[in-house]
């Protein structure tokens, strides 16, 4: 047992090294004076440029944000309908529903991105942020649906029938039982969609059009371009909201699901 | 407050091409505590939520209060039902979780106090009315389940197994505690249970139900003391069965000719038998007393006396439990300890012991040409 | 008696699938069967020319590149996440080792790649570093090969295979291996025969999770393979912006789909039988 610890122990700390050495360089260079990856000296300069002089790169920001904010508020209220009527109700067709709104989910971001580039050419419809907001609302949907279900599973069937058998009807077994049981998996469901919206690159590619630039694709054209420091400084403010939100949301989770 | 009476005529209802309940027909007086005892999966929660509107029967009809419940949901049912799993609101305080059907009535706030105090006393819980279900013991959430439940004033209270989560003793408290409230409110009360003592114990009928049949309704000694049926007999309470063919009759009794005792037994016909019919017997093991000698006929002229070895003996409190060997067929046979430390009356493993019974104590359970 | 609330709840969903998701994936089925037509567009005319297209060698060579990318990465993957996860299994601080591997997971996917172009580039930190040190002349060029994919592709998924072994790993029963070595196993063949079968699951889950979006990759040969390794996503992502060969595209996603499908389809056979032979 001991040998086999310290042999996982070994692996774990690679890991570890593995995932945060790149990152620990990033932060380390977004602090250098010059512009290529030698050091030259200590200096905030990218930091400056980055909030002072990057107006396009606010503007894809903003863009982002806003499409996350959409697009999860879009997905969550779908989803969470969804998972609701799949999983309290005996309805014909509902396993093929099921089936099929799990497949985003499986299907490869690249066949979504062209399938819906295709689609949106096909019946006319420039793109723009609308058609990003409809391609991230299409593969947010099966992962609300996926952890609202789960949620459901959780809970006891019988508690519904308890609601009708004491004299509830469909709108308040739905208002004041089903919704608060299951609104920590919403508000789970909803991060979830907004992690994912803001992260999303390949799909966001297809669908979007001039001027509807994202974060992501913005860093992806800056990429492109080879080594920016700018990139640096971005990454650390990205790495560091990152930290805070994931934080934030392990104590969250203790709340939500304490209540 | 007075308890609504059901009427259950040919009611039957298939899952997947799986008969569960098969043609019943039934009725529940008001106010009546009925309690349906049968093995796991014989359809006792299918009826029971076909009679709560859970389910829908394939056909059949369930009256309550005389009124056919077709096309009545589960809400507009005078039933309220206590889950076997409970089914409190998660999210929802005690006081709350008692609140709901009254705020769903969109009774007055002053109103709702008034009432769920004095249901919350009726179950013992005041003190508790901001703790939630996860806060809550066993008991003590079957109590806020009964006080929800009852809060409506139902005309029935469904109960499917409502005690089969609770460890003995406090099973044992419930059930006393479920009759009072029983007596206080005059609902019919229709009891589920896998639980034979808490059937006799405290129900006015008990039907026992076997694979989506009812078997026998009768009051608790009715069924214990004459089972009409083999399955009855065995289910309920522990039992001996012995197989013969009719010899001889005349009067009230008869003698069968057992082949595994290899010999007659006497019996009460309760029903008419022929000679020759196949028969099956059954005596309840406290009927049958044991000891070192012979008792010799007494006045009821009536006994069948038997000779033995004890196989067994199981040591039970307030009894014991015999395993007589006769032929190498075994009979139980239970021994109340009235005197369990004066040693002539205490029997040692592998002695040869006499027993007898009433031949009034056995009944006929099966009768075949 | 309550069963048509579940269509109208469900209305939405199936709505939007069906109009975003099921339509779109239709067309390329569609498109797949099509004429190119010279404009950039698709004739309305059946043909079998994409699908004649993708026996041409580059594209069969793309195709092996692909699967020989993907195999690497799942398979390196796997080695990297299962002691990782054990290790995380069998901490006292669970918690607090799977926020360390969820972070870097969070980061924005992008600027995960970046960083290795950072380091790896022909002007990054270890060209840099070399050269400072006066150990090379001349930059080396790390990265626009197969290696560097599978590298940065590993990087990226790896939490994918972390988390499902962890969880598996986590619901192990130990008290089996203990079991094993009461009755006269080896530590190694306690592992092999009880601890490796009892979270095959979670095995097939994580080869699943890497295996499959890597099949699917764009972004980072993208970024990082250049032509010597180009992926049947680049070719999708080509054919669509710049050859406006729609047929061909869609025929390349539609096959990309198929074995996606077949791969999900087979490991959930393998899962079944997996709990049978539980049971
Ligand atoms: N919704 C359903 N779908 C299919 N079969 C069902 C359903 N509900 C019950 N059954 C089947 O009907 C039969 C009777 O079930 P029921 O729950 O009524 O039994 P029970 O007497 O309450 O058993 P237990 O004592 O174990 O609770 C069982 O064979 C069960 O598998
Ligand atoms: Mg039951």
């Amino acid at each position: 047992m001991k040998e086999k610890k310290k042999i996982s122990f070994v692996f774990f700390i690679f890991t570890l090294l593995f995932f945060y050495l790149p990152l620990l360089v990033l932060v380390i260079y977004s602090f250098n004076e010059g512009k290529t990856m030698k050091w030259t000296g200590f200096s905030f300069h990218w930091y400056e440029e980055l909030f002072t002089r990057s107006k396009e790169l606010w503007n894809a920001f903003e863009n982002s944000i806003i499409i996350a904010l959409l697009s999860s508020l879009a997905s969550t209220v779908i989803g969470t309908l969804g998972a609701i009527g799949i999983y309290w109700y005996r309805f014909r067709h509902k396993k093929l529903i099921q089936t099929v709104s799990y497949l985003p989910l499986m299907l490869p971001d690249i066949i979504i991105g062209i399938s819906l580039l295709i689609f949106f050419a096909g019946i006319g419809l420039n793109l723009s942020l609308t058609t990003i907001f409809i391609a991230h609302t299409t593969f947010n949907i099966p992962y609300v649906l996926f952890i609202l279900i789960a949620r459901l599973q959780e809970f006891d069937y019988s508690v519904i029938e308890a609601s009708y058998d004491l004299g509830a009807k469909e709108k308040d077994t739905l208002l004041k039982i089903i919704l608060p049981i299951i609104k920590p998996g919403i508000i789970a469901g909803f991060l979830m969609a907004m992690t994912l919206s803001l992260d999303d690159f390949v799909i966001t590619f297809f669908v979007s059009g001039p001027g509807s630039s994202t974060l992501p694709l913005h860093i992806f054209s800056m990429i492109r371009f080879g080594v920016s420091p700018v990139i640096n400084a971005l990454a650390v403010i990205l790495i560091a909201a990152t930290a805070f939100l994931a934080l934030l949301s392990k104590n969250m989770q203790k709340y939500i699901y304490q209540s | 407050m007075s308890g609504t009476s059901v009427e259950i005529q040919g009611l039957s209802k298939s899952f997947d091409n799986h008969q569960v309940l098969k043609n019943l027909s039934f009725d529940i007086r008001s106010g009546e505590f009925f309690s349906i005892l049968g093995p796991s999966g014989c359809g006792k929660t299918t009826l029971l939520r076909i009679i709560g509107g859970f389910e829908e029967e394939d056909s059949g009809v369930v009256l309550l209060d005389n009124v056919d419940m077709k096309n009545y949901p589960a809400n507009k049912r005078k039933t309220n039902t206590i889950f076997q799993s409970y089914a409190l609101f998660p999210h929802l305080t005690v006081y709350e979780n008692i609140a709901f059907p009254l705020k769903i009535k969109k009774m007055t706030k002053p109103l709702i106090k008034n009432e769920v105090e004095k249901y919350l006393n009726m179950v013992k819980l005041s003190g508790y009315e901001k703790k939630y279900p996860k806060e809550l013991s066993g008991g003590q959430k079957q109590r806020v389940a009964i006080a929800r439940a009852l809060i409506n004033q139902p005309g029935i209270l469904l109960l499917d197994e409502p005690l089969s989560a609770l460890d003995a003793k406090l099973r044992q408290h419930m059930l006393v505690e479920l009759d009072s409230i029983h007596d206080q409110t005059g609902i019919t009360f229709i009891y589920i249970t896998h639980d034979q003592h808490e059937a006799l114990s405290v129900s006015d009928r008990v039907a026992v139900m076997n694979e989506g049949k009812i078997l026998q309704i009768g009051t608790p000694s009715e069924i214990y003391e004459s089972p009409k049926d083999a399955f009855v007999a065995d289910f309920i309470g522990e039992t001996n069965f012995i197989e013969g063919i009719v010899q001889e009759k005349g009067g009230k009794f008869a003698k069968l000719y057992s082949e595994t005792l290899k010999t007659m037994i006497e019996f009460d016909m309760d029903q008419s038998v022929e000679i020759g019919d196949k028969v099956k017997l059954t005596i309840r093991p406290e009927k049958i007393r044991v000891k070192r000698e012979n008792p010799q006929k007494t006045s009821s002229q009536h006994f069948n006396i038997l000779k033995g070895k004890v196989d067994e003996i199981i040591y039970h409190g307030f009894q014991s439990k015999f395993f007589i060997d006769i032929n190498g067929f075994i009979l139980k046979a239970f021994k109340p300890h009235l005197s369990y430390f004066e040693e002539s009356e205490r029997i040692g493993w592998k002695e040869e012991v006499y027993f007898w019974w009433d031949a009034d104590d056995s009944f006929l359970v099966e009768v075949s040409k | 008696m309550k069963k048509n609330y579940g269509t109208i709840y469900s209305l939405p969903l199936s709505v939007w699938l069906a109009f975003f998701f099921i339509g779109p994936t239709l067309i390329i089925f569609l498109y797949s069967f099509l004429k190119k037509s010279p404009f950039g567009g698709v004739e309305r005319s059946f043909s079998l020319d994409a699908f004649a297209f993708l026996f041409n060698p580059t594209v069969l060579q793309i195709a092996w590149m692909t699967l020989y990318i993907s195999i690497a990465v799942a398979v390196i993957t796997l080695f990297l996440a299962l002691p990782t996860a054990y290790f995380m299994a069998k901490s006292r601080y669970k918690d607090s080792l799977l926020l360390f591997i969820i972070i870097p997971f969070w980061v924005n996917f992008l600027i995960r790649i970046y960083a290795w172009i950072a380091i790896l580039g022909n002007n990054g930190f270890i060209n840099n570093f070399l050269i400072q040190t006066g150990l090379v002349s001349d930059n080396f060029q790390f990265l626009y090969n197969p290696y560097a994919v599978v590298l940065i592709t590993v990087y990226t998924y790896l939490p994918y295979a972390i988390l499902p072994l962890y969880s598996t790993i986590e619901k192990f029963d130990f008290g089996l291996l203990e079991a094993s070595k009461d009755l006269g196993a080896t530590h190694f063949q306690g592992l092999k025969k009880i601890f490796i079968p009892g979270i095959k699951s979670g095995i097939y889950t994580a080869f699943l999770f890497t295996f499959i979006p890597a099949l699917g990759s764009y972004a980072v040969p993208q970024l990082v393979g250049g032509t010597s390794s180009m992926m049947l996503g680049n070719v999708i992502a080509r054919e669509i912006i710049i050859t406006r060969n729609f047929p061909l595209a869609s025929a390349i996603s539609l096959i990309l789909s198929l074995l996606t499908i077949i791969g999900i389809l087979v490991f959930m056979k393998k899962n079944e039988n997996e709990k049978k032979a539980v049971k």
